[in-house]
């Protein structure tokens, strides 16, 4: 068991962030960009750093409320990041729809075709609630290593 | 704080980074529109809320045990209509920011109040233990025509005010 919990030590290597927009406003992706790059909110200081490609990611952040167009794709993306990954739902629409919900064009809530492990309200969550968020979810994906 | 007392304090401080998650986090402007606040000792039952509330997030429903307010933060889009037309400012927006939670718990974040039944005392009826909307009654009542009130259904209330100031 210690060798074990050593060698994950060992490996547990910084967390990588992947943004999947799926049908946002932007209010949330705007929250977001602002979480890593203004030195007030600094999501670098967790070791997590955005990413390009979904094939580098291992915490992925899901925002807006997956509209219908853009279900098979969030969902082709969702399946190029390597597992063990983490989902977060940042802001009301991934959770239940929010502002949204009951409408035809959106498939919110999330969990129905996501992994969801944590959620982040807020419309748009402020940056230090977004950091809290990753902050558990680093929390999780440090035990699925 | 105004724009001009930020530009001047930034421009003395430099950029920083905030604690948080290391440390306590600094405390949220005064006015950020965040976490609904329901205090139910002085809601008027109007239900207008409810009624305003564009995502949904608050319901009431008539239980046993009395009018049960319910505002699920997951759903809540923090756009303070409730709080601006609540008439008797039952419903607060605060601006605890602090809402990430689990998978799992996302119906257990929420907002909960009980308004108890009662019995009027003057008819023996059914009624609520809401806050009587007197507002707009000139003269303002004394605080024990407030408790007189609040112990009575509604139509019993409305005769109250009815024979308020009139001599017997």
């Amino acid at each position: 068991m210690t060798f074990v919990t050593r060698l994950k030590d060992v490996a547990a290597r910084s967390p990588w962030l992947y943004r999947i927009n799926a049908g946002s406003c932007n209010g949330c992706d705007v929250e977001l960009a602002t979480t890593a790059l203004i030195p007030r909110y600094d999501v670098e200081r967790l070791g997590c750093v955005y990413c390009g490609s979904p094939r580098h990611a291992d915490i992925v952040l899901i925002t807006g409320p997956l509209t219908r167009h853009v279900l098979a794709a969030a969902q082709r993306v969702f399946a190029e990041i390597p597992d063990p990954k983490v989902t977060v739902a940042v802001g009301v629409c991934p959770i239940t729809g929010g502002i949204f919900r009951e409408s035809y064009a959106i498939c919110a809530p999330i969990d129905q075709y996501f992994p969801v492990d944590v959620n982040v309200p807020g419309c748009p969550p402020r940056p230090p609630a977004i950091i809290e968020g990753v902050a558990k979810a680093i929390a999780i994906w440090r035990q699925r290593l | 704080m105004n724009f001009l007392t930020l530009f001047v304090r930034n421009l003395r401080r430099g950029p920083y980074t905030e604690p948080f998650p290391f440390g306590p986090a600094t405390p949220a402007p005064k006015r950020l529109r965040a976490r609904i606040e329901f205090d139910a000792k002085t809601c008027e039952g109007c239900l207008l809320c409810e009624k305003l509330c564009p995502s949904g997030a608050i319901k009431f429903s008539r239980t046993p045990g009395g009018l049960a307010f319910d505002c699920f933060h997951s759903t809540c889009v923090f756009c303070g209509t409730c709080a601006f037309y609540c008439p008797s400012g039952a419903i607060r927006q605060t601006a605890d920011w602090s809402l990430a939670h689990l998978e799992g718990e996302t119906f257990s974040v929420a907002e909960h109040g009980l308004i108890q039944p009662i019995v009027c005392v003057e008819c023996g009826g059914k009624g609520l233990d809401t806050a009587p909307a007197v507002t707009k009654v000139r003269p303002p009542l004394s605080d024990e025509e407030l408790t007189a009130l609040r112990a009575r259904c509604p139509k019993c209330r409305n005769k109250f005010l009815r024979n308020r100031g009139k001599t017997p």
